[in-house]
């Protein structure tokens, strides 16, 4: 007893090294009916004629234990369930046994054991509270065709809709200025990266990293760069084209459907801003007829083509 | 070419018609241009030439064609081989030792070295010897064949090779090579007679590497390949008889277009950059368009090409029917601000094509008839596109130039005269160039007397009418394009070259009208108009007094007599009156129609015949003037001082709808500074109808008023709410819209309003918090995402504008700039500064203007102080490998920092990229930065002014810019900036400090000067009798003379100089001539050639003439003795000058000195004789000229 006490004891001891841990009401539950447990391990390995056991040995029986009681019960609740009913019965609890291979008859007996030992009961500890998920919105009512007893409906927000109390970002300047913030706050990062991680030219001689200059890079064929319009700007240009289709009374990006037509014909003339987009269609089929100069095959040379004399 | 078949004696030119006389004593008809070899590793060039000539005088022995960096391996005539001498004066100007550097004298030698190798002077550098065997065959006029070989390596002009250091083969590098210029600069790549006035036809081919194209001028008639496939053979023909100055190449692995509107018409560009070329040459056919029917004429060539190509030398180049652009022109769709200007330049290339490749020009005198018809049609094309408040925007702006330049510089002439040697003056006294030459303007005077040209044809027009006008071109170009389908006709091919002359005959004779008075006033005299105008009205006579007055005495002004009209707007109406501008009459009397009654109620009729209502409250109650404008219509070359109450220039601000009057009154109202000039501005600026530069320009004026109201001024900064009222939200006024960029007014003046707003100031001198705020969220809450233009130039404004709002730091003792004590706001903007500038590595804007506009922002910075001036960032952005822009953003900061922090080491930065830097525009840019911006000036005491300095500069325009026309006068125009006319002050006194007379200079002497006595006798050896015999070979200027002989008018002296070389050209009696020995080798100066045409026997070679100095007794050094062309003064002039005193003074009344008081006078005097001292040293080596970069003093020489 005294033994079993002490092994008690030293498990109380590690569990409340524990609980310093932590604090939380829902844990300290689950602490004190696992510690009431190990007193029963104890006791009944006191019963059994141990003297002592190690920690580690109680710790796992008393895993063992709790995983049999659990499992009971999870049987016993789906054999209740299984009936339809919520609240499990004694014959629940036999089934259950029996299923897993427990002789029920020899309950009885056991229970009126002579040697058994009385545990006191464990201390009463608060059921810890579930925290309320969200509390938004009010749980439905069960309709009239369900049964009170069922459980009641989920929070609606989970099936129907998640009412918000503040209202959506949908005013101009706000968005605006987190659009502007954003771009800038993802520009400057980018920039300062890019600075980091390569040459740099400063403002100031004593300071090389508050304002950072990525350093000038001459290009082999710079006019390439300052030219042609970054892929950006392309993909742009195409995404305006689309969603403004109809504006396009100016025709500055229609250089690529210049018409052939126009010119076939007596050029018309049309305004430096205007341009007939819509005939681009025939430019290949004629493009076969120009006769330009530049775009007739290379002669191959004459056999006895005389050279300009060379020295 | 037919070439046979021509009767000789039809050639000869003194029956030329049209009283054109070439002034080369043959006629060329053809010419043919092989280039069959091009390196471009080692930027080499292998080819010949072949021209066909017609002599047409009997004696014809020497035949000078142009030819500069070309190494010439040989030349046959009709077979038999030819020698030849290679003489390029232009080298190395002057030849000396000396430390004169006085750039009066260097002006004068360097248009005596052009005139020596001008062809429209019969010169050039290449002479050729007619072979004996084909003198009987000259004498006959048949046609002679001349063949030349030559090689072009590493050429510094003319030609520029553009090899980016990348892997891949040439074509894969894009590699490419082109031909560029100023003026005549044809001789820099291929022998010829360059020359606008000897057309002939041309046969032009160029052997190319197969991935490559090669454009050149004419028809293409065919491309073979060589025998081993890999490269190929450009075969193009040129029918319509061309100048060798309108000939250009260029060879690439171009991308060809051919234009969808005209097949005819090809653009090329570099690789990769197809879709802009698309884009930019969209437009083109409207063009051609617009000229075909307003001059009732095709266009002339058979066909057209563009080519678009790097590191141009100037941005537009026009040659014979091809073009060359730069790429920085080719643009894409989204760019609002680079097309009109890439628009301007096709059409401005275009018009070349008629006057300018197609017609050309007599001579260099004439040339202002083809800029001027060129940049007037032009002009007509700008109208018709841009509408015509862009064009009266155009022309104020370009008169506005042009009067500012001749102010400040004392005059362009348009038509220089430089016949007879007569006048004493030089036509161009004021300036420090001669123009006498293209190749000795300054670029910038060129560029102005393009600008004067076409503002003075435009003045013409109105005299005679647009109708008119047309007419006369059109005569001018069917006459020559009759002429050009004549199949060998040299004497009409002469009807293609226009000349002053013939235009105005073809004037009158088309208009009927007399416009002598208007040439003479502004073609045949340089200097514009000045007039101050002020008025009274008369109450009791109802007529207004209008007194103006003309300041004709300040250089670069005249006086003007003749009509000028004056516009009055009145109560009752706009009336016109015209007054005759006489020479004594100051005050006019115009009578007024209204009384000074206010018909309430009852609008004002304008003159446009609008009729508007108008608050009347501000007029003068006795007045019924509401404003007064003097030569509305920009009918003379004018500035105009006004003065009117500040309530008129409102009124015509308001309701004038010229939008030049509305310019005028806005720059009028700064000031004054008054609530009414404000809300005035304010209204202006909210009218859309309003044309948008007036409303921009309204944006800059504004500022300045709220600037000097400042103590009164109420409410917000001044456009702010306008700006938000515009371009906000209309829910958060603080947030810009938005980019929408459809309406182009709008985008103008959105770009404009903030850089305007940031020169706001307030009591403190500073920029207001609340605008600079105001700036900072444009660019933060800037959103182009929706915006289908790109917004590359707006965001470079707003730099701008961040710049602008940029005051002088307040600085404590001095403190070292660091950045603990930045101040905030100045935080805010480097801060910016840094985000665009970093995001222009990532995402390049187009042209980069972000980055240009970033570094001025940071110049700005360092200039005031907030940000430790220092160089390092701009030279690093300055280097070869940036693009253009940049560079030249960079450089101006460096120049400008040359000049604040008085660096010798930048300025010697810089003066070293001038010489090597591998562009040639950004090598003249910095010259021309550094003029506009110069590190010192003249009389300005510097440590950067030091002898070595000197030196560099000297030697830099004297052999350094040989190869660059234009670099050389710019180099000219920062020697005058940084030095003046006269010696330089920073350079030692020579070694004598003696005040004495000429006459007695010979007595103190000391014998170190020697050289200088034989310099004198000399001069009295170039008497009149002697003077035939004299006539130098290659050199005709001045040399041994003495300084103080060095006149305009000798070297000027055009005529005279003709004749010399003519007498020249007669074959020469002595026996000696046959001794021509073949040219064994490209070497110049070979004394065996030079028999010349010294009758008088000698035993000395006479190509270098030193016979002039047999009788001074003295000895000569070998060297002078080999070299030493003659002076070729004009007889007349000698005749005139030998009685004339010697005295010094005579030099400086003729050139600079005449302005100055006696006092300074005298010392400058005294300082002269050191001048003359020094410079007598140097002569005897004055004229040394390396032929092909060779020196003169080679050994072979001297014996």
């Amino acid at each position: 007893m005294a033994e079993a006490a002490a092994t008690a004891g030293a498990g109380g001891s590690g569990t409340r090294s524990g609980s310093k841990q932590s604090t939380n009401p829902a844990d300290n539950y689950h602490l004190a009916r696992r510690r009431t447990l190990q007193v029963v391990v104890s006791s009944l390995l006191t019963e059994a004629g141990f003297e002592s056991a190690e920690k580690a040995s109680v710790e796992t029986l008393t895993e063992m234990l709790q995983s049999y009681i659990s499992e009971i019960g999870r049987s016993a609740k789906s054999y209740c369930e299984h009936t339809a009913r919520t609240q499990p019965t004694l014959s629940d609890i036999v089934v259950t046994l029996v299923e897993m291979g427990f002789n029920v008859d020899t309950l009885p007996a056991y229970a009126k054991r002579s040697q058994r030992m009385v545990i006191t009961a464990p201390p009463v500890t608060n059921q810890p509270v579930t925290p309320k998920a969200l509390t938004a919105g009010q749980n439905r009512p069960h309709p009239p065709h369900i049964p009170s007893h069922f459980p009641e409906f989920p929070d609606p927000h989970t099936y129907i809709k998640t009412p918000t109390y503040r209202e959506p970002v949908s005013d101009y300047q706000v968005l605006r200025e987190k659009a502007a913030s954003q771009r800038r706050d993802v520009e400057r990062a980018l920039t300062r990266f890019m600075a980091k991680t390569g040459e740099t030219q400063s403002l100031f001689k004593d300071d090389v990293s508050t304002f950072p200059l990525i350093a000038a890079r001459p290009f082999t064929i710079p006019y390439l760069t300052a030219l042609l319009p970054s892929e950006l700007e392309m993909q742009q240009m195409e995404e305006t084209d689309s969603s403004e289709q109809d504006e396009q009374t100016d025709t500055e990006n229609l250089a690529l459907h210049i018409s052939m037509e126009d010119s076939g014909a007596e050029k018309e003339n049309t305004s430096v801003l205007q341009q007939n987009p819509s005939l681009s269609g025939s430019r290949n089929g004629e493009e076969n007829i120009i006769d330009n100069p530049y775009l007739r095959p290379v002669k191959k040379p004459k056999i006895r083509r005389k050279k300009p004399d060379t020295f | 070419m037919p070439l046979t078949g021509v009767e000789p004696a039809r050639m000869n030119r003194k029956k030329g018609d049209k009283g054109f006389e070439s002034p080369r004593p043959y006629k060329l008809t053809h010419q043919v241009v092989c280039i069959n070899n091009i390196n471009f590793q080692r930027k080499s060039v292998v080819g010949f030439v072949e021209l066909t000539v017609f002599p047409t005088v009997a004696n014809l022995n020497r035949i000078k064609l142009n030819s500069k960096q070309c190494r010439i391996y040989r030349v046959r005539i009709n077979d038999l081989e030819a020698a030849f001498i290679y003489n390029d004066p232009t080298l190395e100007v002057c030849h000396s030792e000396s430390k004169q550097r006085n750039l009066n004298y260097f002006s004068n030698a360097y248009a005596a070295a052009v005139s020596a190798v001008d062809p429209d002077a019969g010169n050039g550098e290449l002479c050729i010897k007619v072979p004996s065997e084909l003198w009987k065959h000259v004498d006959e006029l048949k046609v002679l064949k001349i063949h030349i070989n030559f090689s072009l390596d590493q050429p510094k002009g003319g030609l520029h090779f553009v090899v980016p250091s990348v892997e891949g083969s040439m074509a894969e590098r894009g590699a490419h090579v082109f031909s560029c210029g100023y003026q005549n600069s044809t001789r820099f790549w291929f022998p010829c007679v360059d020359s606008y006035s000897e057309l002939c036809t041309w046969k032009l081919e160029f052997t190319v590497d197969a991935a490559m194209v090669a454009v050149s001028n004419g028809d293409l008639v065919e491309t073979v390949y060589t025998h081993d496939m890999r490269k190929k053979t450009f075969h193009y023909m040129l029918t319509i008889p061309t100048a060798a100055s309108n000939i250009s190449l260029a060879i690439g692995p171009f991308e060809i277009l051919v234009d969808p509107y005209m097949h005819e018409v090809t653009h090329f560009c570099l690789p990769q950059l197809l879709p802009l070329l698309k884009h930019t040459t969209s437009y083109l056919h409207e063009v051609f368009e617009f000229y075909e029917e307003i001059l009732t004429c095709r266009y002339p060539y058979s066909c057209f090409k563009t080519v678009f190509i790097d590191e141009a030398y100037v941005e537009v180049a026009a040659y014979a029917s091809m073009s060359i652009f730069s790429t920085n022109l080719l643009h894409s769709a989204m760019i609002i601000d680079e097309t009109p200007l890439t628009r301007r330049c096709l059409a401005q290339s275009l018009a070349q094509q008629f006057f300018g490749c197609f017609i050309s020009r007599m001579s260099w005198s004439d040339e202002w008839v083809l800029k001027g018809i060129s940049g007037y049609i032009y002009g007509l094309w700008m109208k018709k596109t841009f509408g015509v408040n862009e064009y009266r925007h155009w022309i104020k702006e370009e008169l506005d130039r042009i009067v500012a330049y001749e102010l400040k510089t004392g005059g362009v002439l348009l038509h220089p005269i430089f016949g007879g040697g007569k006048e004493k003056d030089n036509p161009a006294s004021h300036l420090h160039f001669s123009i006498k030459h293209p190749h000795t303007l300054s670029w910038e005077y060129y560029t102005m007397f393009q600008c004067k040209a076409h503002l003075v044809m435009r003045l013409i027009e109105n005299r005679i009418s647009m109708e008119f006008m047309l007419q006369v071109f059109n005569k001018l170009l069917s006459l020559a394009s009759t002429a050009s389908s004549q199949k060998f006709q040299s004497h009409m091919w002469s009807q293609m070259l226009v000349s002053t002359s013939g235009f105005l005959k073809s004037i009158s004779n088309v208009s009927g009208k007399d416009i002598q008075p208007l040439i003479k006033q502004w073609v045949d005299q340089s200097g514009v108009v000045k007039f101050y105008g002020s008025f009274a009205f008369n109450r009791k006579r109802n007529v207004l007094e209008l007194e103006i007055k003309q300041d004709y005495t300040s250089p670069g002004t005249q006086k003007y007599v003749g009509p000028l009209k004056v516009t009055v707007q009145e109560l009752d109406g706009s009336f016109n009156h015209t007054l005759q501008i006489e020479e004594n009459s100051l005050k006019h009397d115009i009578p007024c129609h209204s009384k000074s009654r206010r018909n309430k109620k009852k609008k004002i009729p304008l003159m446009n015949g609008e009729e508007v209502d108008m608050d009347l409250s501000a007029m003068d109650a006795d007045s019924p003037l509401l404003w007064i404008r003097i030569d509305p219509d920009m009918s003379v070359l004018r500035k105009v001082e006004f003065e009117q109450a500040d309530f008129m220039w409102q009124y015509q601000l308001r309701y004038e709808r010229d939008v030049v009057a509305q310019q005028e009154s806005i720059l009028a109202l700064e000031k004054f500074p008054t609530p009414a000039s404000r809300l005035a501005l304010t209204d202006i600026l909210e009218q859309e109808q309003c044309f948008y530069r007036v409303r921009m320009s309204a944006c800059f004026c504004l500022a300045k008023i709220a600037n000097s109201m400042v103590s009164t001024w109420t409410g917000p900064p001044a456009m702010k709410s306008l700006f938000t009222r515009m371009f906000c939200c209309k829910s958060c006024p603080n947030i810009v819209k938005t980019n929408n960029f459809m309406s182009f007014q709008s985008y103008f003046l959105q770009k404009t309003m903030p850089v305007a707003m940031a020169l706001l100031r307030d009591v403190h001198n500073l920029c207001p918090k609340e605008v600079l705020t105001f700036i900072l969220d444009l660019i933060k809450y800037n959103d182009n995402r929706k915006n289908k233009f790109s917004d590359n130039y707006y965001r470079a404004e707003m730099i701008d504008a961040l710049a602008n709002s940029v005051t002088p730091a307040v600085s404590v003792n001095n403190e070292v700039r660091t950045l603990d004590n930045l101040n905030p706001d100045v935080r805010l903007i480097l801060e910016e500064i840094t985000r665009f500038l970093n995001m222009e590595k990532l995402l390049p804007s187009y042209r980069h203007t972000i980055t240009v506009s970033c570094l001025r922002a940071i110049r700005v910075l360092q200039k005031n102080g907030h940000v430790p001036s220092d160089p390092a960032l701009f030279k690093s952005y300055a280097e070869y490998g940036h693009f253009v822009d940049i560079r030249i953003a960079a450089l101006e900061a460096v120049v400008d920092y040359t000049k604040v922090d008085r660096s010798y080491e930048e300025l010697q930065w810089l003066l070293n990229m001038i010489q090597d830097d591998p562009v040639p525009y950004v090598r003249h840019k910095i010259l021309n930065m550094l003029t506009k911006n110069p590190p010192f000036t003249k009389n300005m005491e510097s440590p950067l002014c030091n002898e070595a300095l000197v030196d560099q500069l000297w030697k830099l325009m004297n052999s350094g810019t040989s190869h660059d026309w234009r670099l050389r006068c710019g180099a000219v125009d920062l020697y005058f900036t940084l030095f003046g006319l006269s010696r330089p002050s920073c350079l030692p006194l020579p070694e004598l400090g003696l005040v004495l007379n000429l006459k007695e200079k010979k007595a103190v002497l000391n014998p170190t000067i020697i050289p200088e006595a034989v310099a004198v006798n000399q001069e009295a050896a170039n008497n009149p009798s002697s003077h035939p015999q004299l006539v130098g070979f290659q050199n005709p200027f001045s040399s041994s003379q003495d300084e103080e002989e060095i006149d305009m008018d000798t070297v000027h002296d055009s005529q005279a100089f003709i004749s010399h070389h003519l007498n020249m050209l007669e074959r020469p009696s002595t026996p000696g001539l046959s001794k021509y020995r073949p040219a064994s080798s490209r070497s110049a100066l070979i004394p065996q050639h030079s028999t010349g045409c010294d009758s008088t026997p000698t035993t000395k070679p006479q190509w270098s003439l030193e016979l002039a100095r047999k009788g001074t007794g003295k000895e000569q050094s070998p060297l002078e003795m080999g070299m030493h062309p003659v002076a070729s003064a004009p007889l007349s002039v000698f005749t005139k000058e030998s009685t004339a005193s010697k005295h010094s003074d005579h030099h400086h009344h003729h050139h600079h000195e005449h302005k100055k008081k006696k006092k300074k006078h005298k010392h400058k005097h005294k300082h002269k004789h050191k001048h003359d001292s020094k410079e007598k040293d140097k002569e005897p080596f004055t004229f040394s000229s390396p032929a092909s970069g060779r020196s003169i003093r080679s050994p072979s020489l001297s014996d």
